[in-house]
C-alpha cells in the first residue's frame, strides 16, 4: 500500500498527463470538444427532469434531483471501471516497451473520471437553482463521500484491469455485471422502498455506503451518521487493499500477456 | 570480468547471471470459453524457451556496446530486461545511474496528440519532470527540425519527422545509459550523420550505449566492444571486428559458433 502512494506521487505528472491524454482523445474531433464533460451530464439531466416531472410522476418532490445526486457518482463509478478494466491491455504496446509502473495507468483512468465527476457537479448546482430546491449547507461534505466513492473506484479498477489481462472476458462481462448493479443499488428508488425484511439483503451492497452520502448532503440536506461514514471508508479501503493487493501481486507479469 | 572487483565504479550497466524463460503456451486460453474446454481437457500444453540463457555482461562507463546476434538469438529480450520491462526469471541487474527505460525510440507516443504535447508524455513516461522537459523543449524541436509542425499531431507527421523528433527526445534527456535499437537505418543521410555526431557526444561525456544492430559495418565503426548472442547466450564478447567475424560464421555457415575466449 505504501507502493500505491509513494508510486503514485511519484509519477504524479505521468498520471496527469495520461488523463488529460485520454480525455483529449475522448472529445477529439468534437466541435464542442471538452464542453461536452458539462454537456454530457447537462443534456441528461434535462431528460430525466423532462421525463420524470412530466410523463412518470413520482411520489418523490423533486426526482431528477432526487435521482442525480447519487447517479452522477455511479457514473463516474461505472465509467471509471469500463475504462479502466482496459488501462493495461489498450497500454500494451506501451508496457512492452517502457518500464513505468503499472499502476500509473488503471489510475489515469481513474483521474479522467474524477475530472468528470467534478464538473458534473457543475450543471447539477444549476438544476438545484433551477428547481428552486433548497441550496444546503451539506454541499460542503461532498468531498468526503467523493474521496470514499474514489478509492472504492480505485480497488475495483486494480482488480478488473488485471483480470482482463489474463481473461479478456472480463472486459464483457463487467458492462453485465455494472447494469445488473445499478439496479440492485438505490439509485433510481430510494432503499425506504423496500420492504423492511429484505433491507439487510441491500445492505450487502457495498457501495450503497459509498455513495450514501452524496443523497443526504444534496437532496436531504442531511449529513450521514458517522457509522455509515465509517462503513464507507472501511468497504473503500477493503476494495483498495484487495485490489492492489492482486494487482501488485502480478503486476511483473502482465508485460507477457498484453 | 577478470577485473570486476577494481572497476565497480566504471561499471555502469552489470547484468548477472540473467536468464529469461517464456513459457511458450500453445494456444493459450485468451477466453474463460478456451479455458474451460482445455480445463475439461486437463491439459494446457505449452513448452520451455529460455529466450537469454545464464549471460553475464559489465558494461564500463563510456562504452559503445554493439549486441548483435541473429533474428530470435535473445537481444531485445536482454535490452528489455536491461531497461527494466521484463523482470528476469533468474538473475540480476544493476545500473549505475539512469538508464531511458525504453527500448524503442518514441514508444509512447499517440499520433491523435501534437509534437509538443508527445515530447512532455514521452519525457514523463522516462521518469522526467515536467519542468526539465519543458527547459529541454526548445533543443528537442531544434535538433529534430520539426519546425512548425510541432503543434500539430504527429499523424500528420511524415516517418522521418517522426524518427527524428523519437531520437531527439530521447538523447536530448540525457541518460547516463542509452539504448538505441535498429534505430539509425531510418532518417536521410544527413540526419544520419547529425545522429551519430551526437553519438560520439554523448561518449564523449561518458555516456554508455547500448545499441543493437545488424549492419556489421556500423557496428566495427562506432562500437568499442561487441557482443554477440546466439540462442540466448553470449558466444563472442570483444573486438567489434573479431566479434563481426564469427557472426559472419553463423549466419553463413550456421555453424555451432564456438565459444570466444574473450566471453569469460
Amino acid at each position: 500500500m505504501k507502493e500505491l502512494v509513494v508510486e503514485t506521487y511519484r509519477y504524479r505528472e505521468l498520471i496527469w498527463a495520461l488523463a488529460l491524454k485520454e480525455l483529449k482523445i475522448r472529445y477529439k474531433r468534437s466541435v464542442l470538444g471538452f464542453m461536452w464533460a458539462l454537456l454530457n451530464p447537462a443534456l441528461m439531466m434535462l431528460v430525466l427532469t423532462v421525463v420524470f416531472s412530466t410523463i412518470m410522476r413520482f411520489a418523490i418532490p423533486h426526482y431528477a434531483i432526487f435521482l442525480l445526486s447519487v447517479l452522477l457518482p455511479w457514473t463516474f463509478f461505472s465509467q471509471s471501471l469500463s475504462y479502466a478494466v482496459e488501462s493495461i491491455v489498450g497500454n500494451g504496446e506501451l508496457i512492452k516497451k517502457v518500464s513505468v509502473p503499472k499502476l500509473v495507468f488503471p489510475v489515469a483512468a481513474v483521474v479522467a473520471n474524477i475530472i468528470n465527476l467534478l464538473l458534473s457537479f457543475i450543471p447539477l448546482a444549476l438544476l438545484v437553482l433551477a428547481m428552486r430546491h433548497p441550496f444546503y449547507a451539506t454541499w460542503l461534505y461532498l468531498p468526503v463521500p467523493m474521496l470514499a466513492l474514489i478509492i472504492f473506484t480505485l480497488g475495483m479498477t486494480f482488480f478488473f484491469a488485471a483480470a482482463n489481462v489474463y481473461y479478456r472476458d472480463v472486459a464483457h462481462i463487467i458492462q453485465v455485471v455494472l447494469s445488473a448493479w445499478f439496479y440492485v443499488t438505490p439509485i433510481i428508488y430510494a432503499l425506504d422502498f423496500i420492504p423492511a425484511n429484505r433491507q439487510w439483503l441491500f445492505k450487502l451492497n457495498p457501495i450503497i455506503y459509498v455513495i450514501n452520502g452524496f443523497r443526504l448532503a444534496v437532496y436531504y440536506g442531511l449529513l450521514p451518521r458517522w457509522q455509515s461514514i465509517v462503513a464507507s471508508f472501511a468497504c473503500a479501503f477493503a476494495a483498495l487493499f484487495i485490489g492492489f493487493g492482486i494487482f501488485r501481486k502480478y503486476q511483473d507479469d502482465f508485460v507477457f500477456y498484453v | 570480468m577478470s577485473d570486476q572487483g577494481n572497476v565497480d565504479k566504471s561499471v555502469v550497466v552489470r547484468v548477472e547471471n540473467v536468464t529469461q524463460r517464456f513459457r511458450v503456451i500453445h494456444e493459450r486460453p485468451d477466453s474463460l470459453r478456451e479455458l474451460f474446454s482445455k480445463f475439461l481437457r486437463h491439459r494446457v500444453s505449452y513448452h520451455v524457451l529460455d529466450a537469454v540463457k545464464d549471460v553475464s555482461l559489465d558494461v564500463p562507463r563510456g562504452q559503445m556496446l554493439g549486441l548483435i546476434g541473429r533474428n530470435g538469438s535473445g537481444k531485445s529480450t536482454l535490452l528489455k530486461i536491461i531497461a527494466g520491462v521484463y523482470k528476469p526469471t533468474a538473475g540480476r541487474v544493476h545500473i549505475n545511474g539512469t538508464i531511458a527505460p525504453l527500448i524503442e525510440l518514441g514508444a509512447g507516443f499517440h499520433h491523435e496528440l501534437t509534437g509538443r504535447e508527445n515530447i512532455l508524455l514521452n519525457g514523463l513516461l522516462m521518469g522526467y519532470s515536467k519542468e526539465e522537459m519543458r527547459e529541454r523543449e526548445q533543443s528537442i524541436i531544434d535538433f529534430a527540425e520539426i519546425g512548425d509542425f510541432i503543434d500539430a499531431p504527429i499523424k500528420q507527421y511524415s516517418s522521418g519527422m517522426h524518427t527524428r523528433l523519437a531520437f531527439a527526445v530521447a538523447t536530448e534527456v540525457d541518460p547516463q545509459v542509452l539504448i538505441l535499437d535498429e534505430i539509425l537505418a531510418v532518417g536521410d543521410a544527413a540526419f544520419q550523420q547529425k545522429c551519430f555526431a551526437r553519438i560520439q557526444n554523448f561518449r564523449q561525456a561518458g555516456k554508455t550505449i547500448l545499441f543493437v544492430s545488424h549492419g556489421m559495418q556500423t557496428v566495427i565503426k562506432y562500437c568499442d566492444r561487441a557482443v554477440l548472442l546466439e540462442k540466448g547466450s553470449v558466444v563472442a564478447d570483444g573486438d567489434p571486428t573479431q566479434v563481426a567475424e564469427v557472426y559472419q560464421d553463423v549466419v553463413s555457415a550456421r555453424l555451432h559458433p564456438l565459444v570466444h575466449a574473450d566471453a569469460e
